[in-house]
C-alpha cells in the first residue's frame, strides 16, 4: 500500500504543473492562503452551529434552524478548502504522502464526515421538538462537541504538516517512519 | 450653516477620531517617523524574546506550532462571528430574525475570539519577535488588527446600537462590507508572516 502511493505522488511529482506550483512563490502562497483564509467561513459556521448545540452561543435562535442557514456558507467555504487543499497536496506530492500529520489529518477528515453525517441524521429526526431549548438534546450533544474535537485535531495536524519532525530523511527506522510509510532506498524530498 | 455642520460633525465624533487615529497610524507607519523609533522598539522586541513565552516558543517548537493552531482556531471563531453579523447586515442571512439580536450574540463570540486570538498571537510574537520585528508584513498585520479593533469598538458598535431604521442602508452595507474586509485582510496578513519569514 505505502509503494502504490509512493508510486502514485511521484508520478504526481513528475508532471510539470505539479513543479510550477510548488516553485511559484506567489501561486503557492495564495493557494495555502486562500486555505487558510476559507476556515473562517468553513470552520467559523460550523463551530457557531456545534456552540449553540451545546447552548454555549446564540442560545435564543432556534438551533435547526440557524444549523440549516449556516450550512451554506460552511459547505461553500468547505469546498474551497477541498479544492485548495487538493493545490496544496498537488504542489507537494511526495512529501504530504509521507507526513504522519497529513495522514493523520485524513482520518480525522473521514472521522469527522462520519459524525458530521450522523450528526445531520440527528437533526432531523429530532427536528422542532426542541429548537427553543438553550441545549440540544444529549446525542446532538455529543456529535457538536465530536465535531468540535474533530476539527482542532484537523487543524493542529495540518499546523503540524509544515514541520519536518518526522520527515522520512531525518528519522531512523522505527514507528515514525512505518507510520509515514516511508520507503527502503526511496529518494528524498 | 455652519450650525449644522458642528451638529452634523459632532453626531460623527466616534468615527472622525476612529478614522484620524488610523490615518495617523498609517503616516506614521509609512513615514519616516517609524525610522526615529525604530532602534528602542528592537530593544522591546528583544526582550520580548526573554520573557517566558518568548523562551517556551524557541525551545519548544512543538509548543509554538499547537499555539499557533488554536490561534488559527480562533480566528476561525471571530471570522464566524464576523459573517454572520455582517451578512445579516447585508441581508443575506437570517433576515426574519431582528438585526439587533444576530449583532449582540456575535459580538460575544467575537470578543471571547478576539481575546484568544490576542492572547495566542502575543505568546507566537514573543517567540519570534526578533524575526518578525524586520518584516513589513507584520507591522501591516498589526495595523490591520489596530484598525479592525477601533472599527469594531468605536464605530460599528456604537453606530448599530442605534435603531437601525434611522440609519441609512447604504451606510449599514458599507460598515458590513468594510468590517469584513478587515477583517480578512488581518487574517492573509497574518498568513503571509509565515510565508515572510520563511
Amino acid at each position: 500500500m505505502n509503494e502504490l502511493l509512493y508510486n502514485f505522488a511521484m508520478w504526481l511529482d513528475s508532471q510539470e504543473l505539479s513543479t510550477l506550483l510548488h516553485e511559484s512563490y506567489y501561486m503557492y502562497n495564495w493557494v495555502e492562503s486562500t486555505h487558510v483564509l476559507t476556515l473562517m467561513l468553513c470552520l467559523g459556521m460550523l463551530f457557531l452551529i456545534d456552540l449553540r448545540m451545546l447552548g454555549l452561543a446564540f442560545p435564543n435562535l432556534p438551533a435547526n434552524s440557524l444549523a440549516e442557514r449556516l450550512n451554506m456558507p460552511m459547505l461553500i467555504g468547505f469546498s474551497i478548502m477541498v479544492l485548495t487543499g487538493l493545490w496544496l497536496f498537488y504542489a507537494v506530492p511526495v512529501r504530504n504522502t509521507q507526513s504522519v500529520w497529513f495522514r493523520f489529518k485524513m482520518l480525522l477528515l473521514i472521522g469527522a464526515a462520519i459524525n458530521a453525517f450522523l450528526f445531520h441524521k440527528n437533526l432531523h429526526s429530532a427536528a422542532g421538538s426542541w429548537a427553543a431549548e438553550i441545549k440540544a438534546p444529549k446525542n446532538l450533544q455529543i456529535g457538536a462537541t465530536l465535531s468540535l474535537a474533530f476539527w482542532i485535531l484537523i487543524v493542529i495536524c495540518g499546523r503540524f504538516i509544515a514541520y519536518d519532525w518526522f520527515d522520512c530523511e531525518y528519522t531512523e527506522p522505527g514507528l515514525a517512519q512505518f507510520l509515514s510509510g516511508c520507503i527502503d532506498g526511496q529518494t528524498v524530498f | 450653516m455652519s450650525t449644522s455642520l458642528a451638529m452634523t460633525l459632532d453626531s460623527y465624533r466616534r468615527t472622525i477620531t476612529t478614522v484620524a487615529l488610523v490615518l495617523i497610524m498609517l503616516v506614521f507607519a509609512l513615514s519616516s517617523a517609524r525610522r526615529a523609533v525604530w532602534v528602542d522598539l528592537y530593544e522591546f522586541f528583544l526582550w520580548m524574546e526573554t520573557t517566558w513565552f518568548g523562551v517556551i516558543g524557541k525551545t519548544w517548537g512543538a509548543a509554538f506550532a499547537v499555539v499557533e493552531a488554536f490561534h488559527l482556531l480562533a480566528m476561525a471563531l471571530l471570522g464566524g462571528a464576523v459573517f454572520v453579523a455582517d451578512f445579516r447586515l447585508l441581508g443575506w442571512c437570517f433576515s426574519d430574525v431582528p438585526a439587533q439580536e444576530i449583532l449582540d450574540k456575535a459580538h460575544k463570540v467575537f470578543v471571547v475570539s478576539l481575546i484568544v486570538v490576542l492572547a495566542t498571537g502575543v505568546f507566537m510574537a514573543c517567540g519570534v519577535a526578533g524575526k518578525i520585528y524586520w518584516l513589513p508584513v507584520f507591522w501591516y498585520k498589526m495595523l490591520a488588527l489596530a484598525t479592525g479593533i477601533l472599527f469594531v469598538f468605536f464605530i460599528k458598535r456604537p453606530l448599530l446600537r442605534r435603531d437601525l431604521n434611522d440609519i441609512n442602508p447604504r451606510v449599514i452595507k458599507l460598515v458590513a462590507v468594510t468590517s469584513i474586509l478587515i477583517w480578512v485582510t488581518v487574517a492573509a496578513t497574518g498568513r503571509w508572516i509565515g510565508f515572510a519569514g520563511s
